[in-house]
């Protein structure tokens, strides 16, 4: 075991005084009373006791007992004590000096342990500050780690912020010695086995506190303690140098306090990289909002003025009148459509996903249909059974409904009817609308959900985006639900629209 | 306040039946059906002319007002027999304009938006509008949803007769608080008639699902809010001659339900 170096120092200083002391008054030890002398060397025992501690202490008053009685008492040069009296002194001396010493050094303990307590105080109100005072989170990791690097005196201090899974983020400190990079660090394996650590952070410092030593080689000691948050395990601190680290249990506890502090502060930077990713969306969303809201306005505004004034000159009997009205309204459909195709892309379509029944949204497309030139919409519900109820948004569970009937009534031939039917599939309602049309050739079927989808050799039309079924399928994911196409047997086309089905409470028809 | 929900008394109108179309009833307020004024607040000068030429032949004089705090003067001072609005008014917010408006009259609010919100057509029709018409419009739909409006507050004041008859054979007893078809009585809820009447009352216009609820689940009962769809389909399988293709309770989608006023 090595001596620290102030040790070494205060004992050759010490023993140098004592034997100094001892030269200069050996040749006037005949005229000097034994009284002087004793006071003389319980100087040189105090002395050392509080610069060289506690062992240098009862060192110097056992080397000063052997002196008084060698050189001083008479007879001199001799061990033998010739008077009982002298004993006395020898005596005296030797509880006075063990006393002090000892006295001495456990004030001086006291004093070391209140200037250390002193230092933790001001480097946890400076880690609590740099908490709260750094701009960025970040920031605040890299005040902590130096804190806790300086505080312990260790060269290096790394924070590793730990995902569950993985090292989300690695704040790393060093003084010197960089090249001493410990090999395969950071070792995830480690920090996940630390950080899944069971002991919470206010047990450290008791005997199964958390604290992992590592001695890879003796050159260096390596420390890592788990930081745990109010809710989780967030992460590993882990401090290293090149020397010994002694931890007593003071430290221990001072190291467990560091620990939770870091791991608030951990979670400081979790949240706050929520809260900015939150806001960030929210101010997306209301962006996006207010674009939508100023694009359709700025758009239909005038459609309006130019759908009006050709309706003007439709009852005039103006031919062209006609066709502007019908642009003017493809135009409306178009722009209607790549703004909905957007907010769906963006996942910002909001719904209203309801309790409705399968009934009002058949009747509501039928609806919509009656009256529709040419084509027949057959729309059946079975009245046999209680109505079919489900969880879905009404107003877009009918724009899929409606663009899949107004396609099949596009296609239909004239004197054909569009079925439109539902029927319960296990936890599904399964809408159908069905057509006596030409069908969908098998090598198109994968491609007809695809947005800008055209059927190959169709006119262009430059009123139809080619987004209708695109977005119609898209509605029905997001409802939980789905949109396929089946050819119809028989020749035509069956589009089947699956939405998640309900129960109604037993206790609903007991009410009544 | 909501428009005719003036009492315990059934006062509503339906069309044909309890009016024929060559009888011109007085609209208290007003000076006679050929003097009827309709307001157009708007910002946009393309769409006054528009609205202008689309109600023509509806009423005798059309007044404009670019700004929503001119079109409250105006509102105020002229007394119109309908208003129609719109939301995006430079000054101050069409719903706005709306509330104030309710504050003290009760002419129908027919209002014009660019914005297909249903969620804005339910807080328009809570705020006490009449309906609501979105842009582009057709110039011949305007025209009929605001004569529909018209008819519907001249007959507001109309009492009802203790047997009413509707399209399909239906014949509604209001003492009895009973339907027949044909002869034959169909067996109503107490539930189903509450919805049955609270619709019936305000045919012609659409009742967001809120002021159903408010209609008809004014004391606490067994059954909870969200089924008022399925008792709607319900009481539309009792009622309605294809229930596939109602023709009297009508959906507003996203909205709420409309009794149909037959044309």
């Amino acid at each position: 075991m090595t001596l620290p170096a102030r040790t070494v120092i205060a004992a050759l200083t010490w023993g140098s005084i004592t034997a100094a002391a001892t030269l200069v008054l050996v040749p006037s030890r005949g005229d000097t009373d034994q009284v002087h002398v004793v006071i003389v060397y319980l100087l040189c025992v105090l002395g050392g006791s509080v610069s060289g501690g506690r062992a240098l202490g009862f060192t110097l008053a056992g080397l000063g007992f052997v002196l008084i009685d060698y050189f001083f008492q008479p007879p001199f040069d001799t061990l033998s004590v010739g008077k009982p009296l002298d004993w006395i002194a020898l005596l005296a001396f030797g509880a006075t000096a063990a006393v002090t010493t000892q006295l001495l050094t456990r004030a001086r303990m006291e004093a070391d342990e209140a200037g250390r307590r002193t230092e933790e105080l001001a480097s946890l109100a400076q880690l609590g500050a740099e908490t709260l005072n750094a701009g960025r989170a970040e920031d605040a990791l890299a005040a902590i780690a130096e804190i806790i690097r300086s505080t312990i005196g260790v060269a290096e201090c790394e924070i590793y912020r730990w995902a569950g899974d993985r090292i989300a983020e690695a704040t790393v400190l060093r003084t010197r010695e960089t090249a001493g990079r410990l090999p395969g660090w950071p070792n995830p394996d480690l920090i996940a086995r630390v950080a899944a650590y069971p002991t919470p952070p206010t047990a450290l410092g008791t005997e199964n506190d958390g604290l992992v030593m590592v001695h890879p080689d003796q050159a260096r000691t390596t420390i890592l303690i788990p930081l745990r948050g109010q809710r989780r395990s967030v992460g590993v601190v882990r401090i290293s140098d090149r020397s010994r680290i002694d931890i007593d249990r003071g430290r221990r506890r001072f190291l467990g306090v560091l620990a939770y502090y870091t791991a608030l502060a951990v979670e400081r930077v979790e949240l706050a990289a929520e809260a900015e990713h939150a806001e960030a969306l929210r101010e997306a969303d209301r962006m996006r909002d207010i674009l939508i809201a100023s694009l359709s306005h700025d758009l239909r505004t005038p459609l309006t003025a130019i759908k009006a004034a050709a309706q003007e000159g439709v009852a005039r009997g103006e031919i062209s009148a006609a066709i502007i009205e019908e642009q003017a309204d493809s135009l409306t459909r178009l722009v209607g459509d790549l703004l909905d195709w957007t907010r769906i892309k963006s996942g910002a379509f909001p719904l209203a996903i309801e309790l409705n029944t399968a009934d009002d949204l058949i009747g509501a497309v039928s609806r919509r249909f009656l009256g529709h030139a040419g084509k027949s919409i057959v729309a059946r519900i079975d009245l046999e059974r209680p109505a079919l109820v489900g969880h879905f948004d009404f107003v877009q569970s009918l724009r899929i409904l409606s663009n899949l009937v107004e396609n099949a009534a596009r296609y239909a031939p004239e004197g054909t009817a569009v079925d439109l039917s539902v029927r319960l599939d296990g936890t599904a309602l399964v809408f159908s609308v069905a057509d006596c049309g030409p069908g969908i050739p098998p090598e198109e079927r994968r491609r007809i959900f695809e947005p800008f989808y055209r059927p190959i050799g169709a006119e262009p039309d430059a009123s139809r985006a080619g987004l209708g079924l695109s977005i119609a399928r898209r509605l029905a994911e997001i409802q939980g639900g789905d949109l396929e196409f089946a050819p119809r047997p028989g020749g035509g086309s069956v589009f089947r629209l699956r939405l998640p089905a309900a129960e109604v409470d037993p206790s609903f028809t007991e009410s009544l | 306040m909501t428009l005719g929900f003036s009492g315990d008394e059934p006062l509503f109108y339906l069309g044909t039946m309890a009016d024929p179309a060559s009888s011109h009833p007085v609209h208290p307020g007003s000076t006679g059906p050929l003097a009827r004024t309709i307001l157009v607040v708007d910002d946009e000068p393309q769409i006054r002319r528009a609205v202008r030429n689309a109600l023509a032949g509806v009423a005798e004089r059309i007044s404009e007002a670019a700004t929503g705090a001119d079109g409250l003067d105006r509102a105020a001072a002229e007394q119109p027999d309908l208003v129609v609005l719109d939301l995006g008014l430079p000054d101050i917010p069409g719903m706005t304009v709306c509330q104030e408006i309710r504050r003290w009259a009760a002419m129908p609010i027919v209002v014009l938006s660019a914005r297909h919100s249903d969620q804005e057509k339910v807080d328009l029709l809570n705020a006490g509008a009449d309906d609501y018409v979105t842009k582009p419009f057709s110039t011949l739909e305007l025209a009929a949803r605001v004569r529909a409006q018209l008819r519907r507050a001249q007959h507001q004041v109309a009492p009802a007769p203790a047997l009413l008859p509707l399209p399909g054979g239906l014949v509604v007893d209001f003492p009895r608080r009973t339907i027949a078809r044909d002869g034959t009585p169909i067996r109503l809820t107490p539930l189903e008639w509450d919805i049955f009447h609270a619709l019936l009352r305000q045919a012609g216009r659409t009742l967001t699902h809120q002021q159903i609820f408010a209609e008809v689940w004014r004391r606490p009962y067994g059954s909870p809010q969200q089924y008022l769809r399925v008792h709607i389909t319900n009481l539309r399988r009792k009622i309605e001659i294809n229930p596939a293709e109602p023709q009297l309770i009508v959906t507003d989608p996203g909205v709420g339900y409309r009794f149909e006023l037959p044309r």
